[in-house]
């Protein structure tokens, strides 16, 4: 039977009525056409569905819709405010990052998630978390240098 | 990949939870749901009824009571190897958090859903369509076991992390029941059948690890081979634990049988000895040999055993580098 919820993403609150099955991304993208979050493996093996959820990274094609009650979700869409870039996002951009871009919008919040935690988090700490997020063009080495130009350089919350 | 259709409960307390299960045998319990949902993705277990636990407050802690340390059961992982009190103490336990999964893993995943997932065999952690090349195995419901060949039985392994690294440090875990609680050595909580691993009645649920604060007196660690360090479950994880002013040790294996092990014959023999690297290697082989790993995975039985024995020597290196210091 389907359940009445409410989520909170990017700010704003949605009145939904889904069914206990349905993965929050389902939700996402199958619902609310908010197509920024991947569907990549679907097992939560490649990380391309993150999403932060209070803060943190999460796979939300391992997480019922109905499991996120209560929570501020921010997908990549939430992420720009005002039309100006993130600071992660516009690092992504300046060093080439990225090639397809299938796996951007789940690298730049689990980047998030790291660097708001750790503001100043090193190579090492960067690349053993983000190592959950697979890239299947372009490789890694632009992925880990943008999130250290906005590691180097920052001194508060990302 | 839809999930299956199922009947959804979020109890607020453990006895609500309790009385769900007790009404609907055939529910699952879901935590972090990293293992549950992807094996539901697959098709593989279709539970009625999921009973969501993670609305219950106050099984999200890590505190010391008499000296020992009591984890809750939605302690997440990550949680584990950023806790001092855990670091400290037990940085084994801290290292076998550390890795698991991928991070998104450990942020999602809970100490005690780690503790109960699923036993894993090639022939079962698979999609629907591969599986359908051949008869189901007796795990997934069918009649037999594609990996010995042999009718209702079934020799998938335990791949936890977490359990070897619980099992060097004596820990004990706390059901919660019908009946109330009870308490158990975590060894007793493993079955050894692959078909259902835990020792644990379907209205149970773990609610709690404890630490005896003797286990601090040694020094632990847990070191996992794995095909991709960044998110595989172990080839073979080895866990150590080493009193060496009493020269008393622990050895625990996981992913080599069908529950994770203790290397009876390498403590036996390491036990009242000094960790010598000439010790290590005897040790090593013992429990190589003692092992019974089967082709439950890509890679091989010898190949496992060869590994089993590479770790805890490189297991007694560390110790002995962490004594040094």
């Amino acid at each position: 039977m389907k359940e009445a919820i409410e989520l909170h993403i990017n700010g704003d609150t949605y009145e939904l009525l889904v069914s206990p099955n349905y993965t929050l991304l389902e939700v996402l993208r199958d619902k609310l056409g908010l197509m920024g979050t991947k569907r990549g493996c679907d097992l939560g093996a490649c990380g391309s569905c993150t999403v932060l959820l209070d803060g943190e990274a999460c796979l939300s094609c391992l997480m019922l819709a109905v499991d996120a009650r209560g929570k501020q979700i921010l997908t990549i869409e939430g992420l720009a405010e005002g039309g100006d870039l993130h600071r992660l996002q516009d690092a992504f951009v300046k060093k080439g990052a990225l090639q397809c871009g299938f796996c951007t919008p789940g690298m730049i919040l689990t980047a998030k998630a790291i660097l708001d935690e750790e503001p100043h988090a090193t190579e090492d700490v960067i690349k053993h978390k983000m190592a959950g997020n697979l890239c299947r063009c372009t490789g890694y080495k632009k992925v880990v240098e943008a999130v250290m130009s906005v590691a180097a350089s920052s001194g508060k919350e990302v | 990949m839809r999930l299956p259709k199922f009947e959804y409960f979020e109890p607020e307390d453990l006895k609500a939870a309790v009385a769900i299960l007790q009404k609907e045998p055939a529910a699952k319990i879901l935590a972090g749901g990293t293992d549950l949902l992807v094996n539901m993705k697959h098709r593989v277990e279709c539970p009625p009824v999921l009973v969501n636990i993670k609305r219950i407050a106050d099984l999200d802690y890590v505190r010391q009571d008499n000296g020992d340390i009591r984890i809750g059961a939605l302690t997440p992982l990550k949680r584990l190897h950023a806790e001092s009190l855990i670091v400290e103490n037990f940085p084994g336990l801290a290292q076998a958090a550390s890795a698991v999964g991928s991070y998104h893993h450990q942020v999602m995943g809970t100490l005690a859903g780690n503790i109960c997932q699923q036993n894993r065999c090639m022939y079962f952690n698979q999609s629907k369509w591969w599986r359908s090349s051949r008869p189901a195995c007796y795990k997934a419901g069918g009649e037999i076991c594609h990996v010995v060949n042999k009718k209702e039985i079934c020799y998938s392994a335990y791949c936890g992390d977490m359990a070897p690294a619980l099992l060097v440090i004596d820990a004990r875990i706390a059901l919660e029941g019908p009946d109330g609680s009870k308490e158990m050595p975590i060894e007793d909580f493993f079955s050894g059948d692959g078909k259902t691993p835990l020792v644990k009645a379907p209205a149970e649920i773990l609610s709690e690890i404890i630490i005896p604060k003797t286990s601090a007196d040694g020094i632990s660690s847990y070191i996992k081979f794995a095909n991709r360090d960044s998110i595989d479950f172990p080839i073979v994880g080895t866990a150590l634990w080493a009193s060496e002013n009493e020269k008393r040790y622990r050895v625990a294996f996981t992913a080599v049988d069908r529950k994770p092990v203790r290397g009876n014959q390498a403590e036996d023999f390491l036990n009242g000895k000094e960790l010598s690297a000439e010790n290590a290697k005897a040790a090593s082989d013992l429990a190589a040999k003692a092992a019974k790993p089967l082709k439950t995975s890509v890679y091989s039985p010898s190949h496992k055993r060869r590994m089993m024995g590479l770790l805890l020597q490189k297991a007694v290196n560390e110790a002995k580098r962490r004594s040094s210091e």
